[in-house]
């Protein structure tokens, strides 16, 4: 059992390597009978390979065909940038369906991450988002209606972030959360997916300044966005003085005495 | 900004409760002696957008003027 584990890791792996290095999107991977002679393991286990990597979007099998390299995935930057400002700087185009743009009560928890009073106003939109003509995301969005009065009045607006900035309201920083999650039936048909496959959830507040100014809520498909996070080493944490100097006070003075059993300063 | 950064200290249960702080980007985390020490309204009311808490660990989300909170910080500890 732990032998065929790892030898359908070992097929993975090579295919994860050829996909990324050797391939081109589009390229058809080997047989599955090249395959099962190059790592002398059954067909089962070569489909249990392949498998793992069309679940994971590097492959894509297509009915009577065969399977093929997958378009590369976008990688989900955690900068603060729209989703339309994102996939032009990608060179992609941007484009969007709109579910629901209406003047809503915030809800508790909304209210909560707009720091907001229970009962206060708020914009609410909900899109599904495209690139390049392909569904991509689906996104809630909420901002306080006094930030932005009359938001919806000549339309819908193709960039909160924009019309933030016509109102002098800067988004300059912003937290994600973001989990994994599986679609639901009704996301899924909005995304073309299967329901139960995989996408990234985001929840981002947005603030400008001391202002929090749009909430929002995201499911990103995972078969087409992985997320990417820069890293470095956490700073110096600060610690206090008073335990830094107990300890350059403590040091001299056991060095000079004999240790006395109990005995507490 | 220094009286942010007391107002902060200080709700953390004073520099007496507090291990150490990291500054995090957008928020100060801080792991604390005595958690129930730490005053959730207060760090709201000195303009904190959001406090976590995780057992000693306290997350108190301040925005990019984290950084010179934590030079201040460093001052009154």
């Amino acid at each position: 059992m732990r032998r065929s584990g790892l030898k359908y890791v070992r097929v993975r792996d090579y295919l994860r390597s050829l996909v990324t290095h050797e391939l081109a999107v589009g390229d058809v991977i080997p047989s599955e009978r090249l395959l099962c002679e190059r790592f002398g393991v059954s067909r089962m286990t070569v489909r249990q390979a392949v498998d793992a990597l069309v679940v994971d979007g590097l492959l894509e099998r297509e009915q009577g065909r065969g399977t093929f390299v997958a378009p590369t995935k976008v990688d989900l930057e955690v900068r603060l940038a729209s989703f339309g400002e994102d996939m032009l700087r990608r060179g992609m185009a941007p484009s969007s369906k709109v579910l629901a743009a209406e003047e809503v009560t915030a809800s508790p928890d909304i209210a909560d991450a707009l720091e907001l009073l229970p009962g206060e106003r708020v914009f609410y939109l909900h899109r599904v988002r495209y690139a390049d003509g392909k569904p991509m995301a689906i996104e809630q969005t909420w901002l306080p209606s006094r930030l932005a009065p009359g938001l919806f009045d000549g339309g819908t607006p193709d960039s909160i972030y924009r019309e933030l900035r016509r109102r002098g309201l800067d988004p300059d920083w912003g937290e994600d959360t973001v989990g994994a999650a599986e679609i639901d039936a009704e996301d899924a048909d909005l995304l073309g997916l299967r329901t139960g496959s995989a996408v990234l959830r985001l929840a981002r507040r947005t603030f400008a300044g001391e202002v929090a100014c749009a909430y929002s809520r995201s499911s990103y498909r995972a078969d087409r966005y992985e997320l990417w996070v820069p890293l470095r080493a956490p700073r110096r944490a600060l610690t206090p003085r008073a335990a830094l100097d107990e300890q350059v006070e403590d040091g001299p003075r056991t060095e000079n005495k004999p240790p006395v059993s109990g005995a507490v300063p | 900004m220094m009286d942010q950064a007391a107002n902060i200290l200080a709700a953390l249960g004073g520099v007496a409760n507090i291990i150490d702080i990291e500054p995090c980007t957008t928020r100060l985390r801080s792991e604390v002696h005595d958690p129930t020490l730490v005053d959730v309204p207060a760090l709201r009311a000195a303009g904190a957008h959001g406090v976590m808490i995780n057992g000693h660990v306290v997350q108190v989300v301040v925005g990019p003027s984290v950084d010179t909170l934590a030079t201040d910080l460093e001052e009154l500890m």
